[in-house]
């Protein structure tokens, strides 16, 4: 059903603040523009040379100081995904001006993880699995897969519910949808909203490799993430963190805030297909992106692009392409893929891809897909933004997130 | 294990949880009102105290103690008694 039916459609969303930690780029800026560049920021990982991995690469986030958000004694008790998090929640909430909100019991943080205590999992059994006696007393809260909300809600005093969504790779977009409807329906002013993981490990990429969802290219790790280009052959790991402060729209005015777009639509459906597999026919992919544009109140052609989620795996880009050939007809939007330039970031992805989809709505500029220059079968029926990023009137935009269990994500964001 | 090199390697593993050079954990240093060190902290100096001295440590023993000297003698005591 329409994720937000039922509830005061009157109440409008304001997105308010950005933070973003990814291989992209570390502030909002330096990731606009390096999408914008449509260059690939995966690189070959020494450590999974000298393991002899099947896949030696991924897309890393470039180191920063941790001490600009965390002090070093804090951030012994973070597993990265936690860290990434609260690094890029404050950014957010800095963004928003909202470092000391006004009624804390009225703000909340919604998190999107995909994996989530999957690597502190690997590298503590890695150290201990022989003596599980003497692990660090520091394991439980470094491991727990709400450690990333917990941390954001500690950090800015948000009293507000502080919630975690484990929907594989459409995590970090239920999350800022799901931050939405509870804003609509009254129970808080404020959430801080977004997606994490850190899953740039042997263990992590090892097991995805198995599966046959990641590309081989280790002779040229930038060529390897392909969405809808016909020498696709599977998606590359990423890492980051990416958050949104969204705002009930009288509350941002009240306060003088800036607002930076508004979020419009949220759709949310499952394939119930298959455990992994998309439905080849993108039906119900498709049915999101319609009920998400229903709930947005807008019709097709009212969007300007559509970010598509855009894996780079053979399955994910022919069942997405036809699903937004049934959504928008053959005379589509432009369409561009940011995993291309990213990696795929899993639980995050849908939030650093939200952030991105906005700025394009806000901007006009659509980035071009890394890596296309031709579409095989079905992908070749959607305009793929190549090349370069093309110019279009700022206007509303929508972005799609599947994940593995069949969930289908999206969202639709609007200039204001 | 003589006092002194006890010292050294209960100053090191404090100074790595709270996160400081080792310079700064001296034997006066007070963990609860220099560093509002909690429970967990505690337990986390006592779990890399007790890897590296192969002793148990009891936490009545962490909560006990006042400051890092105070520390020190504890253990010190207990390394002794188990020899």
């Amino acid at each position: 059903m329409n994720a937000g039916a039922g509830v005061n459609r009157r109440v409008r969303v304001a997105v308010t603040g950005l933070g973003v930690k990814t291989p992209a780029g570390t502030h909002v800026k330096q990731f606009a523009d390096t999408l914008a560049e449509g260059r690939s920021t995966a690189a070959t990982v020494a450590e999974f040379v000298d393991l002899g991995l099947p896949v030696t690469f991924a897309c890393r986030v470039p180191e920063f100081d941790p001490t600009d958000y965390v002090s070093l004694r804090e951030l012994r008790q973070l597993d990265r995904a936690a860290f990434l998090a609260v690094a890029a929640a404050a950014d957010a909430v800095t963004d928003a001006r909202l470092e000391r909100p006004a009624v804390p019991e009225r703000v909340g943080v919604t998190v999107g993880i995909g994996a989530g205590g999957l690597t502190p999992a690997e590298l503590l059994v890695q150290e201990y699995g022989d003596r599980p006696a003497t692990v660090p007393a520091y394991t439980v809260p470094r491991i727990m897969a709400n450690a990333a909300a917990a941390r954001i809600s500690l950090r800015i005093g948000a009293r507000g519910s502080a919630l975690s969504y484990v929907m594989a790779c459409a995590s970090g977009a239920t999350a800022i949808g799901e931050a939405m409807l509870k804003i609509r329906s009254g129970e808080l002013d404020v959430v801080v909203a977004g997606g994490t993981e850190a899953c740039v490990s042997p263990v992590a990429v090892s097991s995805f490799a198995r599966m046959g969802a990641m590309s081989r290219r280790n002779d040229d790790p930038a060529a390897a993430c392909r969405p809808f280009d016909t020498g696709r052959d599977g998606f590359v790991m990423g890492e980051g963190a990416a958050f949104l402060v969204l705002e009930r729209w009288e509350h941002a005015e009240a306060r003088g805030a800036r607002v930076i777009a508004e979020l419009r639509g949220y759709g949310s459906n499952s394939d119930a297909h298959h455990i992994v597999a998309p439905r080849s026919d993108g039906a119900v992919a498709a049915a999101c992106m319609r009920l998400a544009l229903a709930d947005a109140e807008l019709a097709p052609a009212e969007i300007g692009h559509v970010n598509a989620h855009g894996t780079g795996t053979l399955y994910n880009d022919l069942a997405e392409a036809r699903a937004i050939v049934a959504c928008f007809g053959a005379d589509g939007p432009p369409v561009t893929a940011p995993k291309g330039v990213l990696g795929h970031s899993l639980g995050a992805a849908g939030a650093v891809e939200a952030v991105a989809t906005l700025l394009s709505a806000v901007s006009g500029t659509v980035p071009p897909v890394a890596n296309f220059t031709t579409g095989d079968g079905d992908t070749a029926l959607i305009d793929v933004v190549a090349g370069r990023a093309r110019q279009v009137a700022p206007q509303p935009a929508l972005t799609n997130s599947f994940g593995f269990g069949g969930h289908n994500v999206s969202l639709v964001f609007a200039p204001c | 294990m003589e006092r002194a090199e006890l010292a050294e390697v209960v100053r090191s593993r404090i100074a790595q949880v709270v996160g400081v050079p080792v310079d700064e954990i001296g034997e006066g240093t007070d963990l609860r009102d220099e560093y509002e060190m909690d429970s967990l902290e505690l337990m986390e100096i006592g779990t890399r105290l007790e890897n590296t001295l192969g002793t148990r440590i009891s936490a009545d023993d962490l909560l006990e103690m006042r400051n890092v000297g105070h520390c020190i003698d504890l253990l010190h005591r207990r390394v002794q008694e188990r020899v």
